[in-house]
């Protein structure tokens, strides 16, 4: 391939693919900040006593872990 | 971020069995090679690796599917999840021997004998296990992934 074709070619590509737009359509710090700034979920109490119940139970009776890691 | 909700609702249910299969697995090796409990260990995860993991992935890609209509919150779906899943494992555990029925109870893998009298506690401890985990551990990546939860 010639120079001559080279550019040509270089020129046709110019014209069928437009400059990729490299900057930001807009400030995305704000959305960060409001996303950081959004509460995270509360645990509930009977969550919290669901959970206690669960981890005493295989504490105490680990046959029930047993069968349910087979289950997970 | 719409394109494909169900595919990322499968693969957030996924994750959460498969990361939890790790504890699951590490539990059985040490009943087996350090408990020395009887475990035909290439059998008995068969269950928790192949059918648990799809189960949550499709339980969750219903979830998607039915909570624009019925607004369930997502740990009283996923607290459902073991009626469907126990009687699973439990016919696949007796079909492969891993347990078997006795006068006073069953006897799961050969030396663990677990009274009928515990077993109507077991639901209960499922029930509330599944709820848990599918409130913060499927709801959290639901979230991440940007489908209902």
């Amino acid at each position: 391939m010639q120079e001559h074709d080279a550019e040509k070619v270089r020129e046709s590509l110019k014209l069928v693919f437009p400059p990729v737009n490299q900057e930001l359509q807009r400030d995305l710090w704000p959305l960060m900040l409001r996303r950081m700034e959004t509460p995270t979920t509360a645990v509930p109490w009977y969550d919290w006593a669901l959970a206690g119940a669960v981890t005493v139970l295989f504490v105490f009776v680990p046959k029930l872990a047993l069968l349910l890691a087979y289950h997970l | 971020m719409n394109q494909h909700p169900y595919l990322r609702a499968y693969m957030a249910g996924v994750a959460v069995p498969t990361a939890l299969l790790l504890v699951g697995v590490t539990v059985f090796f040490f009943a087996r090679f350090v408990f020395n409990v009887p475990l035909p260990i290439e059998r008995v995860v068969i269950f928790p690796l192949t059918i648990i993991p799809n189960a949550f992935g499709l339980w969750n890609m219903l979830y998607v599917k039915l909570y624009p209509r019925w607004k369930t919150p997502i740990g009283l779906h996923g607290a459902i999840l073991p009626f469907l899943i126990g009687p699973i494992g439990f016919t696949l555990a007796v079909a492969l021997g891993f347990i078997t029925a006795t006068e006073h109870g069953l006897v799961a893998f050969g030396v663990i004998r677990i009274p009928y009298g515990m077993l109507a506690v077991a639901p209960f401890v499922a029930i509330a296990a599944y709820y848990l985990l599918w409130k913060y551990g499927v709801g959290f990546l639901n979230r991440e992934v940007g489908i209902a939860g």
